[in-house]
């Protein structure tokens, strides 16, 4: 992937966040009657990985951090990728620098590892044994 | 190289490419030196097809980029639920020329 498709695929990522979360907390319907969006949810009955993560970044800007936790800890990362890549996307295009692509190349490398790869396998299929057994 | 060789190379790895790179591997092939014939043999290349039908299964899991080897995407749609479905059905057509793409940066460095 060369840094032009990257940045691109980061600024539609963070701009279909956005909206997303926009449209969640501007939506006047409660939360209850709508059917969850996740494809996998539908097809299996059974939550992904990574469901829940809208719950826990909305009970974050709540500022209740451990029901965030509680619910995914997953969203933390997402709450921190929204929160950060804007402004990092900012400082790479003013200064026409390239340390976000350099960390993402770098980023690869390091999840790569045999080891480490191992271990963040293993935590990701506990996490989501714990999404099913809460239920999410 | 031999063309004979070559040919042969390109006939049983042409769905591995994209076909207008086809012409591209083949001169820069046979222009290529006989001793790195191995080790472009070596080198795995992973199969379109293949990757579709995961894409097809586990692709709100991102497995399928985890698996052409974009780690960093696969880990973007992992947290996303597969970009709320949405990306994973962009995917299912975008796969099989990622996964080509792919290929070609592989044995790039030995055409080079």
């Amino acid at each position: 992937m060369n840094k032009k498709g990257l940045y691109l695929i980061i600024t539609l990522g963070l701009i279909a966040g956005y909206s997303w979360l926009a449209y969640i907390l501007l939506r006047e319907t409660p939360k209850h009657h709508s059917m969850p969006v996740c494809f996998f949810k539908n097809i299996t009955g059974v939550p992904c990985p990574s469901c829940g993560n809208t719950r826990s970044v909305l009970t974050l800007i709540k500022g209740n951090f451990t029901d965030a936790v509680l619910i995914n800890p997953l969203g933390l990362i997402i709450a921190f990728i929204l929160l950060i890549f804007p402004f990092w996307l900012l400082y790479d295009t003013v200064y026409k620098k390239d340390t976000l692509y350099k960390s993402y190349l770098n980023f690869e490398k390091i999840v790569k590892n045999k080891y480490i790869a191992t271990v963040l396998i293993v935590l990701l299929i506990a996490n989501w044994i714990w999404n099913i057994q809460k239920g999410l | 190289m031999d063309s004979q060789k070559v040919d042969m190379y390109i006939m049983s790895n042409a769905k591995y490419f994209k076909s207008q790179q086809l012409n591209y591997i083949r001169e820069r092939m046979l222009a290529m030196d006989d001793s790195k014939w191995g080790m472009l043999q070596s080198v795995e290349l992973k199969d379109p097809t293949t990757i579709l039908i995961v894409s097809l299964l586990a692709g709100g899991l991102g497995i399928d980029r985890f698996m052409i080897g974009d780690t960093g995407l696969g880990v973007a749609k992992l947290l996303t639920c597969g970009g709320l479905g949405v990306w994973a059905l962009v995917d299912l057509f975008l796969i099989m020329d990622a996964a080509r793409d792919k290929n070609m940066e592989k044995i790039q460095q030995f055409l080079a």
